[in-house]
């Protein structure tokens, strides 16, 4: 039996359940799925479990950028980013430490196992929230915190540690099998799916952030400023801080009219307009 | 019949307590139907031993009201959490304040706020730091890991525990901070910044080239040099706005566009386009 193996798998599973974004012990979300939760983070934790942090941070990077914009809204999301790399970084860790390997066995996990067993838990976990609702009925104060957090907590280990243990620990031979087997062009669909699939947590967020289809060009002026103009990002946090100070000014009713009477409101709504649209120079 | 409590304030201690409970298990038994429902009857426990020790009506009413569906980004939304604590604090208190208050200050400010925190958080704070992140760790340095979770990990509560301080201080006058028209204009400016932040990671975090050639008289050139001549990242682009017309106009679930999505990079990798 292979202990360092064994310690590895146990730790990488309870890692697992750790950044799971229902899990209460990092401060709820904060530290649970906004840190641990994150690939780039798991990569260094799987990578201190199997003894081997500079492996460890490579797979977690290369996992990091396809689940970059990885979102959660209202309990959907579009990809089980903890399953997927806990499971992917876990189990490449486990046998190539190849960051390739890492990336598509994280794609593979996080969109098809990760995404059937999270909301098959979502479904399951109406039943206490069932009980729980009975228990507020009842005044039943000890009810509530067991339906509320023992029992589900209980709940989400099983289904999280304990996949991911047994998938790490005897993993190899099917990774092994799978790479193997694959063929090629499977392997290429794979990875250039991880380069496209961040496509889709954009358009999730584009869809909270863009209430009117006239605010598209605020988010064309801040692709041509990466992709045209080749800015850094903190640039364009800045510029876009410019722009929605101006947006801010612009958008002053004319009744908290400043010195000048009302046609200088207008003068400095035309102006401040102007300078919304400067970036659109750029196209 | 008074209760001794009744007049008595609740101490910062015991705030702690209501913002600390809901921190640490606003998701714990996440489902589609509840969501964060059952956290907030939770976290006013050891509120209703305060209050309600000889009321056990009142106290089953504030725990029913606090055990409906409920759903907001949980950091930001403590905002929520301060307000409806000051507005607890009063119906306890015996002050005038209808009990459906809570329940619709609730209802009517979870929207909101999720969209705000959602753009802050998930759209601009955790993308940004990430990239910096990621740039640290390159050849796998340990230190890209270590500054995110430092990173995050002071960002994150702050953001709870001043929402959450705010919320209570302002009371029902937070509401019109939130939804007032000046408020509107705030929001609005902000979310323009959430939108450019958007374009640019859609400029930066896709991957997507094709390996085409085109002839060009006897030599023959790239057709992704051409492309990126004419207009760089046009592909990442035109899958970010399939994307989004799937998502906002088609109505579809982020699963049906990940088939979607799959189909086109399949029939793409196979006849050689990517």
């Amino acid at each position: 039996m292979d202990y360092a193996l064994l310690l590895a798998a146990i730790l990488t599973g309870v890692f697992c359940y750790l950044g799971a974004i229902e899990s209460p012990w990092l401060f709820g979300m904060t530290g649970g799925f906004y840190i641990v939760g994150r690939p780039l983070v798991a990569g260094l934790l799987v990578g201190l479990a199997f003894g081997d942090v500079k492996a460890g941070v490579l797979c977690g990077l290369a996992v990091q950028a396809v689940f970059i914009a990885n979102l959660s809204t209202g309990g959907a999301t579009n990809s089980e980013i903890t399953y997927a790399g806990y499971g992917g970084i876990g189990l490449a860790m486990a046998t190539t430490k190849d960051p390739g390997v890492a990336v598509a066995l994280s794609i593979l996990v996080g969109q098809t196992f990760g995404l059937i067993f999270y909301n098959l838990r979502m479904a399951f976990y109406s039943y206490w929230n069932a009980r729980a609702e009975k228990a507020a009925e009842t005044l039943n104060t000890r009810g509530i915190t067991l339906n509320h957090l023992i029992y589900p907590q209980i709940s989400t280990f099983l289904l999280r540690s304990v996949p991911i243990f047994l998938a790490v620990y005897f993993g190899k031979g099917l990774v092994d099998w799978l790479l193997a087997n694959i063929p090629h062009v499977v392997t290429d669909i794979i990875s250039v799916l991880g380069g496209v699939l961040p496509a889709l947590g954009i358009a999730m967020l584009m869809n909270i952030v863009i209430k009117n289809k006239a605010h598209l060009i605020f988010f064309f002026a801040g692709f041509v400023l990466l992709a045209f103009a080749g800015l850094h990002m903190i640039a364009l946090v800045f510029i876009s801080a410019l722009v929605a100070y101006l947006v801010f000014l612009a958008s002053r009713k004319s009744i908290v009219a400043p010195v000048g009477g009302p046609e200088s409101v207008e003068m400095n709504r035309k102006r401040a307009d102007e300078d919304v649209f400067e970036d659109e120079d750029l196209f | 019949m008074k209760d001794a409590s009744d007049n008595v304030s609740l101490k910062s201690k015991e705030l702690r307590q209501i913002w600390l409970r809901w921190g640490f298990t606003h998701l714990s038994s996440m489902s589609y139907e509840k969501i964060q429902a059952h956290a907030w009857a939770w976290s006013y426990i050891p509120f209703i031993r305060k209050y309600y020790k000889n009321k056990p009506e009142a106290a089953r009413r504030l725990l029913l009201r606090h055990s409906q569906f409920y759903n907001t980004e949980p950091q930001t939304g403590q905002l929520i959490n301060g307000i409806v604590a000051s507005l607890e604090e009063q119906i306890a208190q015996g002050k005038n304040v209808p009990e459906e208050m809570p329940t619709n200050i609730k209802t009517s400010l979870m929207g909101p706020i999720a969209g705000i925190g959602d753009s802050l958080i998930q759209g601009i704070i955790v993308p940004i730091l990430l990239s910096i992140a990621m740039g640290l760790a390159t050849g796998g340095n340990a230190l890209g890991p270590i500054f995110y979770m430092i990173a995050y990990g002071i960002i994150g509560p702050t953001i709870s525990y001043l929402s959450f301080k705010s919320g209570y201080k302002l009371g029902v006058s937070a509401i019109d901070t939130i939804v007032g028209e000046d408020a509107k204009r705030i929001t609005d400016a902000f979310n323009v910044v959430g939108i450019m932040v958007v374009g640019g990671l859609a400029a930066s975090l896709i991957v997507l080239k094709t390996p085409l050639k085109i002839p060009m008289g006897t030599a023959s050139e790239p057709l992704q040099k051409l492309l990126d001549g004419i207009f760089p990242q046009i592909l990442p682009l035109s899958m970010v706005l399939l994307s989004w017309w799937l998502i906002s106009s088609k109505r579809m679930s982020p699963t049906k566009v990940i088939l979607i999505l799959s189909a086109i990079v399949a029939v793409g990798v196979i006849v050689g386009v990517f």
